[in-house]
């Protein structure tokens, strides 16, 4: 009766989405768990290793686009051109084995997987996040291992995703650093930085919080690689076992969480996107657009 | 004819596509040799045994090494080239033809057939696309077939926006409308009206998506699902290496950097590409920035267009 396999499919749908809506996502047959209570404590790991590198992406990819924008076919053009286009050429795994062999066996700096040194005793779970529980129990040594399992995976992360970001800013700062309002702006007299800065890059960024959606989701989607070969216990690494296991209870409520992560995201830079352009509006006020 | 001899030129006068382009065409020709004529154009058989030379280091004889069943690491990246080159490019193509057919019809047609193949659009955007690949491609079991199956499910949506899109701007066109004036047949208008317009834009995402579907394809090979193990492929190879990545590194190594390099030739191409079709930076690639640089307010080559 668990799983109402006597049943007509249209009434299994009905169960299924019934307890979808009300959170009840079953057991998983491998563990005997329930499977919300298996993603509770892997999403957040997840959303650790995601927000990490999603910031390192936006900071490093908006400054390579800037850069390349306003050097358009220099040197510095092509060099950034060059790097953002080879990031995003990178496979996954191969920017992970390179940072694993150089990082953590030739050079060994950090760990090559794992959340945490298996000598600390992680820090009572509030939030599920291990760096942020670890400071609010105050557990220095904690964070600190945290920290130094968290950077290779983060950066290879942010390694491979940090492409789009750059190619856009490149092109919108190229769409705008000719056109007639920058002209404007320089005749009135604004400084050089000012224009930079308050006419194209403020610019350069809203069309880069639209794509910061998607790159959200290709760095949540990329944890699949990146978690189960750097031992880190997380969604992606969850979902691989139950992919590889065949093991559908699970697979399908994963693949949900996945796509609410992408359509949250999305629904985040829709309204991020409104508030740094103020000519979009957010349907009620029917701003012009 | 004259204008797309003129956008290759503009493709080819940017050193980073003319890269592209000679890896792409290298790396396509490597593979229709291996095609037409096997093993014959391998130093050694990529298929053999040979537990004797298991995991030798690369050498004259074997220049990527051997794995762990003395295959010829070499040979067998060759014999990976019309797999890592072909479900790519399959993949690519029929969801296109999806896309352009779909796309066309939601353009075209609009009203409530738009509606509803935009919405059902949307909502296979939403899914993500690894994910989704991964968990279909386990659904169907293993085999390249359900492999392209498996992407093209996920594939098609982005050509749908990117063709509907072009078609809306197309179809607005006097020209169309002058044609529908003429009586034009229904065919003739799609054909030889909205098609040519939209295929540029089409070929350009398609040349940048190939690469795109060339890594994931080989991370589905690299995680060990949907893809036959010892398939000669590029993402199955450096997968089976994991439990002897600190002693045999080049079992990895090699691959994946094959990897990186025939996506990189798609991406230069493709960005290349992309640039010389995008109108407002155009002149600038012409005159590589410098008719800017010295008298930036009146000359501007936008300006003279």
């Amino acid at each position: 009766m668990r799983y109402h396999l006597n049943e007509p499919l249209y009434s299994q749908y009905y169960y299924f989405m019934r307890d979808l809506f009300t959170g009840n996502f079953g057991i998983d047959p491998l563990t005997g768990q329930s499977i919300l209570s298996e993603i509770l404590f892997y999403l957040p790991n997840t959303l650790e290793l995601v927000l990490c590198s999603f910031i390192i992406i936006i900071v490093v990819g908006v400054a390579i686009g800037y850069v390349a924008g306003m050097h358009f076919s220099t040197f510095r053009d092509s060099v950034a051109r060059v790097a953002y286009l080879v990031s995003w050429s990178t496979p996954m795994y191969l920017a992970a084995i390179v940072a694993i062999l150089l990082f953590a066996n030739y050079i060994p700096l950090f760990p090559s997987g794992g959340m945490y040194s298996l000598s600390i005793v992680p820090p009572p779970a509030v939030t599920g996040v291990f760096l942020i529980d670890a400071l609010i129990a105050f557990d220095m040594t904690a964070f600190l291992s945290g920290l130094h399992h968290l950077i290779l995976p983060a950066m290879v992360l942010a390694l491979v995703n940090f492409g789009l970001i750059s190619r856009a800013v490149r092109s919108s700062i190229l769409n705008v650093r000719w056109s007639t309002y920058v002209k404007t702006a320089r005749a009135k007299g604004l400084s050089e930085r000012e224009v930079r800065r308050k006419h194209i890059l403020r610019n350069a960024l809203v069309d880069a919080t639209s794509l910061s959606a998607v790159i959200f989701g290709w760095v949540l989607t990329s944890t699949v690689v990146v978690e189960e070969l750097f031992a880190w216990p997380g969604l992606g690494q969850f979902a691989y076992q139950a992919i590889f296991s065949n093991d559908y209870p699970v697979l399908i409520p994963v693949v949900v969480v996945f796509t609410l992560g992408v359509i949250v995201a999305n629904f985040v830079a829709d309204v991020a996107y409104s508030i740094l352009d103020p000519r979009i509006g957010m349907g009620a006020h029917g701003a012009v657009t | 004819m004259a204008q797309s001899l003129r956008f290759g030129q503009l493709v080819l006068s940017n050193r980073l596509s003319t890269l592209g382009l000679a890896i792409v065409i290298v790396s396509l020709a490597v593979a229709l040799g291996f095609g037409l004529f096997g093993a014959r154009v391998t130093p050694h058989d990529p298929f053999a045994l040979n537990l004797q030379d298991a995991n030798l280091p690369p050498s004259l004889s074997h220049l990527f090494g051997t794995d762990f069943q003395g295959r010829d690491l070499f040979s067998r990246v060759i014999a990976a080239l019309p797999i890592d080159l072909g479900l790519p490019i399959a993949i690519v193509l029929l969801s296109s033809m999806l896309g352009i057919f779909l796309g066309m019809t939601a353009g075209y047609v609009g009203g409530v057939v738009d509606e509803i193949i935009m919405r059902i659009t949307d909502l296979f955007l939403a899914f993500p696309t690894i994910i989704m690949v991964l968990a279909v491609a386990a659904t169907l079991g293993p085999g390249l077939v359900n492999a392209m199956l498996a992407f093209v499910f996920v594939w098609w949506p982005p050509y749908v926006r990117l063709v509907r899109g072009g078609v809306l701007e197309v179809a607005a066109e006097d020209f169309i409308s002058i044609s529908k004036a003429l009586n034009s047949s229904f065919s003739h208008i799609i054909l030889r009206g909205i098609l040519p317009n939209i295929m540029p834009s089409v070929l350009t995402y398609a040349t940048l998506d190939v690469g795109t579907a060339l890594l994931e394809v080989s991370i589905l090979g690299f995680l060990g699902i949907g893809i036959p193990p010892n398939t000669p492929e590029l993402g199955v190879m450096v997968g089976s290496i994991s439990y002897g990545l600190y002693t045999y590194p080049w079992q990895a190594l090699f691959p994946a950097f094959v990897t990186m390099i025939l996506v990189v030739g798609f991406s230069f191409l493709g960005e290349g590409a992309r640039e010389a079709s995008d109108v407002k930076v155009r002149p600038y690639i012409l005159f590589k920035g410098r008719a800017f640089k010295k008298t930036p307010a009146t000359t501007s080559p936008l300006v003279e267009r």
